[in-house]
């Protein structure tokens, strides 16, 4: 028969040699492993040791010392707690190994395990009454685990739901959403009608069914990995500043998700077998070869490309003192939209802008040009 | 309760009580006099002539669409409102306490509920009906024939008059010379039976435009590009202001709408694309020119100014001192009545009544004649470019520039001499 103090021992050097085995095979590094296999082998022989001589209780075959003696006091009540304890300092080992993280979880696990444990001796001890002892431990102990547990379970079920909807189609989350809401809605009115008809241990069955299925929902949705979620960049991403050349950047038919920009252009340019052409807010007749645009604001300018090819459109934008020389967009798909902002700080009748070449709206490798007048 | 038991329980009231209650009463016939002094006053202001921002003289298609709307919505309204007073004064009046007991007390009656719940829903639908039909017509785009470009910053307004696709302005072509892009401020000059459609953005902060005898309000918003669309078949100038807060001279942000007949237009178009004339060499204007490269061309454009010690075009660049980014476009001031952000007048009151009560046959003429020297308001102006600060609150103080990046909002302090600024004025006077 194993004493308490060996199965926490014993208990710890498992813990330890399975912490050491998966460390050694997950992770690797001589001196992590050297460290676990010496701190399993010292718990070994901690445990074997403390087996031995029996908690350094007397021995029980002396009747009389026996009856006698503190151990023949009523045996401690079984308790989870020193196994938390155990947990919690093989933690601390990987979090030494590992990540820091597994070491202030250990430290924390440990205190908690080990407050725990200590309550619940002292509890023991408090009178002869089991049922009051308890009740003496649960007035202490329920304050600081009832928050806790239910923090922890909170966690857990919005963590595990999570991983269910991350995991899923986009699709199916909503409807798996719309339908736990209503079944939440269903199942607590139901629950709150009935309330007093439905016995507690049925009660208690019920959410444990529903937490089960929860948590293995999660871990199954958790091991598979979250769906593929579509990254939606801005234009800023992809407009270049004086990055004009041949590089291929592209951009896809989604480019520019910049709704703001898209609804208030100053105009739209785009490029189709025609050439390039543009509208104006207001007059929605296309144009060509010359657009006039306001100096010192923003111009959200918005290219769409509508040939087969993937394009780049260019804002020549004439090398003045300050700004680049050009600034474009990536190449975008067939049927792709972007945005570029531009400011233009100096007239086009500045003769500094007049010798660079003027501002104009031009597509790389074609030369169609649309001319821009900043008054 | 009978009339004589009312007469019964008034009569057994202590002389005190009465006493207090004539007391009282004094009071609330003082009171009720003032009430009624204000109110007079009130209606009476509505009967002033000179409102030139007069919601209810529509002066265009778009402000008449919203008079017939509003005429109907506020006589119905106005109805409505003298019934529930004359019903509350008459409660207050004939069921006030005397004493008497308190009358049995019901709870509810079905079918007057569902009346008074019906009759407010039945004319809020018959207003909401038209109104969306109104706000509708509003905004519709489709017919523009004229598309300008307004700008709002601290604390005036830009109009840029773009080159359409036809080589025309408006569908206007100039007569001379080839079309280039026309930007002024203050003024906005429209032609007459002309669907003009504003393209209004702002470079700063959130404004608003409203010229209320033309068209409703529209906000301007940074980064976002709005439509208001006006239009008037008489010509005139028709008064606004920025209805939305914009900081520290937001009241002194006003505007002016000028509908030319389309013959007028013409020429104000034809003076506004005009090459830049240089004062004459030795005049004070000369003298303006040169200072005005010195002190104001920083931030300044005048179209064509060349400079005449190096020959090189005068460029100005606001962006670098202004917080917004701009400053009025200058060439042609002189053509225009007002300045700093329309809040004065460049004309003399006489010569401005002269151009504001013109007919509509002669203000054509009256407008484009500018402003000349006998009927320059000099006072304003000197003031202006004297302290501009101290005359319109604005943020230009050097010192307190830290979250402008060191950019003036408004016109600052330019310590101009008195010599500098008749130079100025003199040279001002012939931009036009």
């Amino acid at each position: 028969m194993f004493t308490t103090g060996s199965k926490l021992l014993f208990g710890a050097s498992g813990a330890s040699l399975v912490g050491t085995l998966l460390y050694g095979i997950l992770v690797g590094g001589i001196m992590g492993t050297v460290g676990l296999v010496s701190l399993t082998a010292g718990l070994i022989f901690l445990a074997g040791i403390n087996a031995f001589i029996r908690d350094a209780n007397v021995a029980a075959d002396e009747v009389a010392q026996f009856s006698g003696s503190a151990a023949a006091a009523p045996r401690p009540a079984s308790s989870v707690w020193p196994i938390g304890v155990a947990v919690g300092g093989v933690l601390i080992a990987l979090g030494v190994v590992i990540h820091a993280v597994l070491t202030v979880i250990g430290l924390v696990v440990v205190l908690a395990a080990a407050a725990e444990w200590l309550l619940q001796g002292w509890a023991e001890g408090a009178s002869s009454d089991e049922s009051h002892n308890r009740e003496v431990r649960g007035r202490l102990a329920y304050t600081a685990e009832m928050p806790v547990a239910a923090a922890i379970g909170l966690g857990l079920i919005i963590f595990m739901f999570s991983r269910v909807m991350l995991g899923v189609p986009t699709k199916s989350s909503t409807i798996i959403a719309f339908s736990i809401v209503a079944t939440i809605v269903l199942f607590g009115g139901a629950m709150i009608s009935r309330a007093r008809s439905m016995s507690a241990p049925k009660m208690f069955g019920l959410f444990s069914i529903v937490s089960v299925v929860l948590l293995a929902g999660g871990a199954v949705a958790g091991l598979n990995g979250e769906r593929e979620i579509e990254e939606h960049h801005t234009t800023a991403h992809y407009a270049e500043l004086d990055k004009c050349g041949e590089e291929e950047i592209s951009a896809d038919e989604h480019a520019s998700q910049t709704v703001a920009g898209k609804a208030n252009s100053s105009a739209e340019v785009t490029l189709d077998e025609n050439g390039l052409s543009f509208t104006r807010p207001g007059l929605n007749d296309p144009q060509t070869g010359v657009i006039q645009l306001p100096r010192s604001n923003a111009n959200n300018i918005l290219f769409r490309n509508e040939t087969s090819e993937p394009r780049r459109f260019i804002a020549e934008l004439a090398e003045v003192e300050g700004s680049p020389a050009r600034i474009c967009t990536a190449l975008v798909e067939e049927g792709g939209v972007q945005l570029l902002t531009i400011n233009y700080a100096a007239p086009s009748f500045d003769p500094a802008v007049e010798e660079s070449g003027g501002y104009a709206f031009v597509v790389a490798g074609l030369d169609d040009r649309i001319e821009v007048v900043v008054p | 309760m009978s009339h004589q038991r009312v007469h019964d329980r008034t009569m057994s009231t202590s002389a005190d009580s009465t006493s207090s209650l004539k007391i009282m009463s004094s009071r609330g016939r003082k009171a009720a006099s003032t009430v009624a002094g204000l109110s007079a006053l009130t209606l009476l202001a509505g009967c002033a002539t000179d409102a030139p921002q007069d919601t209810w003289k529509p002066a265009g298609a778009n402000a008449q669409k919203i008079q017939d709307l509003q005429w109907p919505v506020f006589l119905t309204a106005g109805i409505v409102g003298v019934i529930v007073m004359v019903f509350i004064a008459v409660c207050v009046v004939k069921f006030r306490d005397r004493g008497q007991p308190i009358p049995d007390q019901a709870h509810g009656k079905a079918w007057l509920e569902y009346l008074f719940i019906a009759i407010p829903a039945v004319i809020l639908a018959a207003i909401a009906i038209p109104t969306v039909g109104v706000v509708m017509a509003l905004n519709d785009t489709d017919d523009t024939e004229c598309v300008i470009n307004v700008t709002g910053q601290q604390w005036w307004w830009e109009y840029d008059y773009e080159v359409g696709a036809d080589g025309t302005i408006c569908g206007y072509a100039p007569s001379e010379v080839s079309a280039s892009p026309i930007i002024t401020s203050g003024q906005l000059v429209i032609p007459a039976d002309t669907k003009v459609l504003l393209r209004g953005t702002s470079r700063d902060v959130i404004h608003s435009y409203w010229i209320p005898r033309l068209n409703g309000k529209r906000d301007m918003v940074p980064g976002r590009v709005h439509f208001l669309r006006l239009e008037s078949d008489t010509p005139g100038i028709y008064a606004g202001q920025c209805t939305e807060f914009c900081g520290l001279s937001h009241a002194n942000m006003r505007m002016e709408t000028v509908v030319l007949e389309p013959a007028d237009f013409q020429k104000w178009l034809d003076n506004e694309l005009e090459p830049y004339q240089a004062p004459a060499e030795g005049s004070l204007a000369a003298e303006g020119e040169t200072t005005f490269i010195a002190q104001c061309s920083r931030c300044h454009q005048v179209n064509g100014l060349v400079d005449p010690n190096n020959g090189n075009l005068v460029v100005s660049y606001p962006d670098q001192f202004v917080y917004s980014g701009a400053a009025p476009n200058l060439t042609n001031l002189m053509g225009r009545n007002t300045f700093a952000g329309a809040t004065w007048d460049l004309l003399t009151p006489e010569c401005r009544a002269d151009v504001w009560e013109a007919n509509p046959e002669e203000f054509g003429d009256k407008y484009l004649a500018g402003v000349s020297q006998d009927c320059l308001n000099e006072i304003d102006l000197r003031e202006w470019l004297r302290n501009a600060p101290a005359k319109k609150p604005m943020y230009a103080d050097p010192a307190l520039l830290e979250q402008s990046d060191g950019k003036v909002r408004g016109m600052p302090y330019l310590g101009l001499s008195e010599d500098q600024i008749d130079q100025l004025i003199a040279y001002l006077l012939e931009r036009k």
